[in-house]
Formats: structure tokens, sequence, C-alpha cells
């Protein structure tokens, strides 16, 4: 089923103001950004669990909320599914009644059909009489799941799914969830506040900070063109650098920095350019960033682009990722503290140029791999 | 023990039954909306509820002849219109058991309808239930033990109830006179024998209250 969602809301709260305007095709939207930012309140507007002061929500051809005309559609009447953070699956009902609690109200025969099809869809057959506190963490999802999808909503609601679970549970179930994101084809909205979560799941990315939604993107746009420092810090992407501009063109940005200059490309779509001199963000991501081997001649500045030369000062191992932290052979303060550039390597590169022992190093950096965060207009 | 003693057991029990059923019926709707809704007043209905908890027996009795009595704002009408009077009968002693009993019953259920987890509710709502559908399928029934207890302390609070009762049904025996002002006008016969008899009967039947009570895990007293 094709939906598009379009969500306005504006809603006022004691000391805080959701503002958010964003709109959402097929597949997974995904909610993201740090605790308090406004998401939930967002899920719950969506569901009609709390009145927004004013905006509209349009799922596919329906009208849901229209504070202009005042229409506003009750939850019960929404068809959308719910999965709450925790589950809130119904304790004193059977894994059986959970799935079929939405059913009600339609023939026995189609009551009794649908939720043995869940059921054996989630894989939960011989799970039907067992209570939610007598199933696993796993097992409780699927019947969240379940319930949620069997009466066929229009799209559904995931609050924080997997949050109350520990790291490795946490990382099957991510999996899980997306393959039944998929296999049932539902236009979803999901909250969370975590960054690979995110990237996983969500087909669209809307990234929230303190009551707006500061930029609403397909998951690659966001990975590679964050609008903004500020999206780019809650994405928590490393190495976000500040320069001044040399000359930009449509696909191309020269920056000064640390008394370099740098090479990077601009987006022909975003049309960014800023006048010579003027101040700006840009960010390199640390597993892009190439050593020069030394076993093969020296580095070839035709071949190798933006070359810089610099020393380790402290790494961190991450078991099959080490952190370099590496500062420059140019004089003044290193950008970052005592370091310059975080240059992420896989484990078998660090061993194979024996990096724990040879400190110095040329690094090259394609100009693809540094992106520019336009500034404020 | 003497007829007249048997006959104020049952009266006591035929009251608190009764009591504890009204109480059911005006309680637990009253706990769901003190603890689910805002209203206009509701501090006010909190408060108006909570009183015959903490005023003295016989001002609350006072109050429900004020209201019942045969010249009450309610009664008078009903008087004048019937020529009866809800005074001096056993329903008056059931009345005043359910206003006595009714504090306990709905700070009990109140508290255990407040602690049912408001998600579930929602996920009703989301699953296409009503509010009141909701309340009777997932609230109610997971707040169930805290109901049940504050049922079985109104039941106590009604057997036990004097002061009040004394007020508005009297002291008559045979017809009003229940187990509690059986006692006392034992004691003040100087039928001690009686009175110890009738004492060591409530008691029992209170102690068998407060463990059942604690069984189903009461927490609001």
């Amino acid at each position: 089923m094709s939906q598009r969602l379009e969500v306005r809301l504006v809603k006022r709260l004691p000391g805080f103001t959701l503002d958010v305007e964003w709109s959402a095709g097929d597949g997974v939207a995904v909610l993201f950004g740090p605790s308090g930012a406004g998401k939930t309140l967002t899920l719950n507007c969506l569901a009609g669990l709390l009145e927004p002061d004013a905006g509209r929500i349009v799922v596919g051809q329906h009208v849901l909320f229209d504070s202009a005309t005042g229409v506003n559609v009750p939850t019960q009447r929404r068809s959308l599914g719910y999965v709450f953070q925790g589950y809130a699956l119904f304790p004193h009902l059977s894994v059986a009644a959970n799935i079929a609690f939405g059913l009600r109200g339609r023939p026995r025969a189609e009551v009794q059909r649908r939720s043995a099809e869940v059921i054996e869809r989630m894989g939960l057959t011989g799970l039907e009489y067992r209570r939610p506190h007598e199933i696993s963490g796993g097992q409780r999802q699927r019947v969240a799941l379940g319930r949620a999808l069997a009466p066929d909503p229009a799209f559904l609601l995931l609050d924080e799914p997997l949050s109350a679970l520990d790291v490795g549970l946490r990382q099957s179930l991510r999996e899980e969830l997306a393959g039944i994101l998929s296999e049932w084809h539902v236009a979803a909205v999901l909250v969370t506040h975590d960054v690979q979560e995110a990237y996983r799941l969500g087909d669209r990315i809307v990234v929230y900070e303190a009551g707006q939604a500061i930029q609403a993107a397909p998951r690659s746009e966001l990975l590679w063109q964050p609008a903004s420092e500020r999206v780019a810090g809650i994405l928590g992407i490393r190495n976000v650098l500040r320069g001044t501009v040399v000359k930009a063109s449509h696909d191309r940005i020269h920056i000064r920095w640390r008394g370099q200059i740098l090479e990077s490309v601009n987006s022909p779509i975003r049309s960014y350019l800023p006048d010579p001199d003027t101040p700006i963000a840009f960010f390199i991501r640390p597993e892009y960033v190439r050593l020069i081997r030394k076993d093969r001649g020296p580095a070839d500045p035709a071949h190798h682009m933006n070359l810089l030369s610099g020393q380790i000062v402290r790494e961190s191992d991450f078991g099959t990722t080490v952190t370099l932290y590496m500062k420059l052979d140019v004089p003044g303060r290193p950008a970052q503290g005592d370091y310059d550039l975080e240059v992420e390597v896989p484990r078998l590169v660090y061993e194979i140029l024996e990096l724990a022992r040879d400190r110095r190093w040329q690094l090259s950096m394609h100009r693809g791999s540094i992106q520019v965060l336009p500034g404020p207009r | 023990m003497s007829p007249e003693h048997l006959s104020a057991l049952w009266l006591s029990v035929k009251v608190s039954v009764f009591a504890t059923a009204l109480n059911a019926v005006l309680g637990i709707p009253l706990a769901y909306l003190l603890a689910r809704r805002q209203f206009w007043g509701k501090s006010a209905l909190d408060v108006l509820v909570t009183l015959p908890l903490v005023l003295p027996p016989t001002v609350t009795g006072y109050y429900l002849i004020l209201l019942l009595g045969r010249r009450g704002w309610l009664g008078a009408p009903l008087y004048q219109a019937t020529g009866w009077s809800v005074a001096f009968t056993w329903y008056a002693a059931v009345i005043t058991a359910t206003v006595m009993a009714l504090p306990l019953l709905v700070r009990t259920a109140r508290a255990a309808i407040e602690s049912v987890d408001r998600n579930l509710e929602r996920a009703a709502y989301t699953l296409g239930r009503p509010e009141w559908r909701t309340a009777l399928e997932v609230t109610l029934p997971l707040a169930r033990n805290g109901i049940l207890a504050g049922l079985v302390l109104a039941f106590a609070r009604a057997l036990g109830e004097f002061g009040a009762t004394l007020m508005l049904a009297g002291n008559i025996p045979g017809k009003t006179q229940t187990l509690p002002l059986s006692i006392y006008t034992a004691v003040q016969t100087g039928e001690a024998g009686q009175a110890l008899a009738l004492v060591g009967l409530l008691t029992l039947l209170s102690c068998a209250v407060v463990v059942a009570s604690a069984r189903l895990g009461a927490r609001a007293l």
C-alpha cells in the first residue's frame, strides 16, 4: 500500500515547544535525535493520543488532523499500529489474545484465521497460551509487532522499540525488525536516539533537535550531506572542522585549514557558493582517511589528493577497528585539542602497517570524502 | 447468644453486604474518574469523598440527617411526597455504612488504577477500543487486586460502623441495631458476658478481613 505521510505540528507544553514539518513516503521514516527533542511527542500526536495546538496530519488520502478545518480523527479510528517503548503487552492476556485484541468486531472465523496467520508469520507458534512474562524479549517484540499489524493498519508507529534491550539481543532484534518491516510492506514511523539504528532501519531520516525537525532526507543523503553543523553534531559525525573558503564553484570548494589548502566536492544540487574568506565548517570521515604506504615509493601529489603529514599522538582500540588521533606537522594549535584528525583503520591494516611501532605517516583524502556543512544563510 | 444479638449479627452482615455492593457500583467508577480524568471540581469531589474518613462519625451522621432526615434537604420533599422517611430504617444503616466505607474503597482502588501502565490503555485505544471498553478489559482487570482489597476494607468498615449509624438509623433492637450498637447496649445494660462474646465475634471477623486484604495487596490505608 502506498502511503504518503505529511506532518505539520505545533504543540506547546510548559517549557517546551514542538514545531515540526516533514513528510515521508513509503517505507520507514526514522525520527532521530537526542532524548527530549520531541520525537515521542510527535508520535503521540500522530496517534491522536495528544492533540496538537495547530497543524495538519495527512496519511495517503486521509486527513487525520487539521486545525484549520477542525478535523481530529480519534485514535480508535486512525487505523494505525503502535509499538510502544517496552512493548506494553497486556500482561493479563495470552499471546494469542494480545494479537487478536485489535480484531474485535470482525466475524469469529476471520479473527481466528487472521490471528493464526499472524502467529505463524511471527514465528510464535506454540506460544499461543503463554503470558507475556513467560516469553523471551525477542518473542515479546514479535508479539508487539504482531498485535499492531494484525488489524492491517495504514501505518505503524514504533517508539524506541529496541531501547529496553541489552546490546547482544539488541543487534539481533534490530535485524529481525528490519526484516519484518520490509516483509510486511507497511509504512512506518520509528523513533530512536541510536544513530546506528536510524541508519539501519530508516529509508528516510528526520533529525530532531529541541522540538524542531532540522533535516529530513533519505538515508544516503543524510549520511553524506548533513544540512548543517548542528545536524552533523547530532549524528555524531567526527572530525567536524572549521576553515575558510578559498574559492567555491558548483562542483568544488577549496578550503584553507591549518595552513593547508583542502579540495572538497560541492553539491550541484545544493548550489552552495560562499564568498572567499567566509568561515566554513566541514567534516572528514575518519574511515575515509588513507595512510600512504611507505613500501611503494614516495607519495605522488598528482595521484594522492589532499596530502598531509603528521604523527599519531594517541589511539583507541575498538577491537575490530582502531582510531588514531593524529597531529599534523604544521605549526599552530591542533584543531581538536591535542590532535587534528581522527583516522579510523581496520585492525588488519593496523597490524600490516605496524602502526604500533611506526607513528609518522603521510595522509591523503579524496575530495569526495571531505564534506562541506553549509552555514546559516 | 440471645435472639436479639443474633438478629443484630444478621442485620450487620446484611447492611455490610449491601453497603459493599453500593460501594462497588459507586466507588469503582469514582476511583477510575479520579485516577484517569481531569475535570472541573475534581479536587472538591476528592475532598468530599474522603471527608467521612477524617470527620468524627457523629458529624458525618449529622450531615446525613441534614440531608436525608424527615426535614432534610432531600428527605423533606421525599417525606411530603410519600409520607416515608429513610431515617430510623435499616436502609439508613446501609446508606451511612456506604458513605463511611466509600473513602477506603475509592482511595485503595484509585491507587491501584493509577499504578496501571498508561501505555497499556493507549495500546488498547490504538487497537480500536473506546475508553469504557478499555477500562473494563484492561485497566480494571489489572487493578483487580487493589480493587478487591478496597472492597474487603469497605466491608470491614461497614461492619464496624457505629457513630453515624446511630445518628441516622438510631438504635432500635431488631430493626436498626447492628452488632456494634448491640455491643454498646450490652455494656450499658451491664450484660458483660454478652458484650464479651459479641466483641470476640467482631474481632474475629475483622481479623479475617485484615488477612484477606493483606493477601490481596492493599497498599492504601
